[in-house]
């Protein structure tokens, strides 16, 4: 069966003027269920932001092949939508026009968008904010607004790149619960970028490790918990079993990349 | 290719210089070979360069520069040594600050050139006049931004030196001044780039020697070669001085003060 | 009592800063009648009232709308081609780092230099007439308005234009939503320096070569110790640089509504 996503041997290399050139990406192999919610971690810099960025269709690699649904990914794409770590909210839009964007650039007309829009900013948990200004809003609330534009164009495949690194603890927390309850209702594809074993283990279908720069798949590792998750389940014997399987694994890339003593 | 190495690391002043020298020798070559020039009105790059060595080097340029700088430290001296206090004290209690904000903002948002004339008239010609116009333009500048680097203080580090027992003198030194300076450099940039304007337009009435004046007097005599030397004298020190200022800017302070950070 | 200690609380900025300046005015009109003055400073020296007289004056004999008006025109011509140029130009800069490179060591140059260096150059080539003081202005405005749009377009965040290309925009709709959004507050306040230089360079046109225009008329006034008139001419000057930097002032406030608080610029 032909992966929902599939990447194989893909390679990237920055070359960044007066500097170095720095290879991000070299055989990377990759693939991911239709409806799956993937997490890759990995130590910092081995690439992963730059895959979701060549599955957002906003970098080309150097080499290898990257498929949609069998098709070769080529460009931006309405299937396709990001949650960026920084947000990434237009300060002179509102909270409605924001979660519009993606709407508006399809051509959809404005009493659908601000019907669509409003949905999303209550199933986010922010109505009552339609009319601020980012400026306005605290981390997890902007962090929901990105969210809420993300869905509104109903895209097949979700890629977050470290969402909720920004947020405080508690915060984070809610906002995993209610990406779990969103994504089981809306049985979208996510790939979840993040540096938080706990959130990847807590989160997923599947993990899959990286190796330091340049980024590789390293290992593949199931997740069998029972969905749907709840908090306690973190506190299980078998949830830190599987923090410990992950853990191992990327202990040996961290002790790589940076020399640190295990 | 190691010349296209060059072109990108060196990019920006290779097309600048380029950009210069192309105009320079298109200028020289229409004029030499195209269009007869009419000494009354144009002249040639060549011709400048002529000028240039005969006036500045040991003509009376040299002479008329020193004296333009008289007026012009004077007048910026004096606009430090009353700037900086009235700025500071402005920043430091709020009562200054309601009491002389309205007046002296009104005062820097108008032309103070138009009191020229008035000046001119009751100093007479001469350096006074001149150093006045330059104190009167160039004060401004260092009040206000005496005035924001003060209130620009962190409050946070003020108690930090209180908690290891700093006095008065000590916050002064050890905070305050620290904080405030890359403000007075910054304004010292803009303050004189107005201070030049005072010393040019007091030259142009008032006086019978110095570079505004020597520029005058070479357009009312035709001698167009002339002219542009001194022109050309005063925009390279104007930009040397200008472009020094940044460089000292950036080294004492990351962020920019004001929207001309070119 | 303490309604009025109420108000001043409220309102001790204004008070404070309004009752100074109106200190200053009322000084200055009783000068004379306090002190007798020196003859060779009494032939200097006015006082509000008598400014406001020869202003009168000067309306009822229809002289100063006529200076007036040329002075608009010079004011008006010279800014409008500033933006007309200053813009575009400033878009361009931002967006090619190659025409930026050629540009900028002009921009530089002219920038630094004060602007009124080039008057009698001006003078040379354009004659008395309005053109010349056009030409100052000109130049004058329009280093702020290039400059600030140039930073605007420039200063565009990177995420954002990734952001916007990611639901699918392109060239010209990443210019409308995010580029041009992103310069707008730095346009507007290239417009209130530009605004600011473009008076300067309307005055010290005048002053130096024009028959007619207000700044002339200041200038053959001084040579002949009216200082009656030059103060009318050089408060008409401040008066309308305040109104016209409070109003962009204004307005560049209402556009900023989306940002958190800027650092006073000056």
């Amino acid at each position: 069966m032909a992966s929902y996503i599939q990447a194989q041997n893909l390679a990237l290399t920055f070359r960044p003027k007066n500097r170095d050139p720095v290879t991000a990406l070299q055989g990377l192999d990759l693939e991911v269920g239709k409806g799956e919610f993937l997490s890759l971690v990995g130590p910092s810099g081995c690439g992963k932001s730059t895959f979701l960025n060549v599955l957002l269709g906003l970098l080309k690699p150097d080499g290898g092949d990257i498929r949609l649904d069998g098709k070769k990914i080529t460009g931006p794409g309405q299937e396709r939508a990001m949650v960026f770590q920084e947000f990434g909210l237009l300060p002179w839009r509102t909270v409605l026009a924001n979660v519009e964007l993606g709407l508006e650039l399809k051509g959809v007309p404005a009493s659908m968008r601000h019907q669509r829009s409003s949905e999303l900013i209550k199933l986010v948990g922010l109505n009552g904010f339609e009319h601020h200004y980012p400026h306005e809003l605290s981390g997890g609330m902007k962090q929901r607004v990105g969210l809420a534009r993300a869905l509104a164009t109903d895209p097949d495949v979700l890629l977050m790149d470290e969402p909720f690194a920004a947020l405080d603890a508690q915060t984070r927390d809610l906002m995993q619960l209610e990406l779990l309850q969103i994504w089981d209702r809306a049985k979208k594809t996510v790939l979840f970028v993040t540096h938080s074993i706990e959130e990847a283990a807590y989160l997923s279908d599947r993990v899959i490790v990286l190796t330091a720069r340049p980024g590789r798949t390293k290992s593949v590792i199931k997740i069998n918990l029972p969905r749907p998750r709840d908090y306690e389940m973190r506190l299980t014997a078998d949830f830190n079993d599987i923090k410990a399987t992950i853990w191992n694994t990327l202990k040996e890339e961290l002790i790589a990349r940076t020399g640190y003593g295990a | 290719m190691a010349l296209k190495e060059i072109y990108t690391e060196y990019q920006r002043p290779i097309l600048g210089l380029a950009s210069v020298a192309g105009l320079l020798l298109a200028w020289e070559l229409v004029l030499t070979y195209l269009i007869p020039v009419n000494p009354f009105f144009f002249t040639k790059p060549s011709l400048i360069a002529t000028a240039f060595r005969e006036q500045v080097l040991g003509g009376r340029l040299s002479h008329d520069l020193i004296i333009s700088s008289r007026a012009f430290l004077w007048g910026f001296s004096c606009a430090i040594a009353v700037g900086i206090p009235v700025g500071v004290l402005m920043g430091w209690r709020r009562r200054a600050e309601y009491t002389l904000d309205p007046f002296l903002t009104a005062l820097y948002a108008s032309p103070l050139i138009a009191l020229a004339p008035l000046i001119i008239v009751v100093f007479g010609v001469g350096l006074v006049a001149k150093s006045v116009l330059v104190f009167l333009l160039a004060v401004f500048p260092f009040i206000f931004n005496a005035f924001a680097g003060v209130r620009s203080t962190d409050r946070l580090l003020i108690n930090v030196v209180r908690s290891f027992g700093g006095k008065e003198r000590d916050l002064y030194f050890k905070v305050i001044l620290p904080s405030t300076l890359p403000y007075l450099i910054a304004g010292s940039r803009i303050a004189l780039g107005r201070g030049l304007v005072g010393v040019i337009v007091g030259e142009f009435f008032a006086a019978s020697e110095g570079i505004g004046f020597a520029i005058a007097r070479f357009g009312d005599t035709y001698q167009l070669p002339e002219m542009f030397a001194g022109i050309s004298v005063l925009m390279i020190i104007a930009v040397v001085v200008t472009e020094g200022m940044r460089k000292l800017e950036a080294v004492l302070a990351p962020w920019r003060v004001g929207q001309e950070a070119r | 009592m303490t309604r009025l200690v109420q108000i001043y609380t409220e309102r001790e900025h204004q008070i404070l800063g309004g009752g100074f300046i109106l200190l200053l005015i009322i000084a200055w009109e009783s000068v004379p009648h306090l002190v007798t003055l020196p003859r060779a400073l009494s032939l200097f020296f006015t006082t509000p009232s008598k400014v406001s007289e020869t202003f009168y004056e000067l309306v009822v004999q229809n002289e100063f709308q006529t200076h007036f008006y040329v002075s608009a025109v010079e004011f008006l011509l010279g800014l409008g081609l500033a933006i007309l140029a200053g813009l575009p130009l400033g878009l361009v800069m931002g967006r090619s780092s190659v025409v930026d490179a050629m540009f900028d060591p002009y921009v530089t140059a002219l920038n630094a230099t004060p602007r009124i260096v080039f008057l009698p150059l001006l003078i040379l080539w354009l004659g008395l007439g309005i053109w010349s003081k056009v030409m100052v202005v000109f130049i004058g405005a329009l280093f702020p308005l290039l400059i600030n749009t140039y930073e605007g377009v420039k200063n565009v965040d990177r995420v954002l234009v990734n952001v916007v290309r990611s639901f699918g925009a392109n060239e010209w709709q990443v210019m409308k939503m995010v580029v041009l959004p992103n310069s707008l507050p730095y346009v507007v306040a290239g417009l209130r320096l530009a605004i600011g230089r473009a008076i300067l360079g309307v005055v010290v046109g005048e002053f130096y070569g024009a028959t007619k225009g207000l700044g002339s008329l200041m200038a053959k006034a001084a040579s002949a110790y009216q200082v009656d008139v030059v103060f009318v001419g050089a408060a008409i000057f401040m008066g309308i640089s305040l109104i016209f930097t409070l109003t962009v002032k204004r307005i560049e406030a209402n556009l900023s509504r989306w940002r958190p608080d800027v650092v006073k610029t000056f």
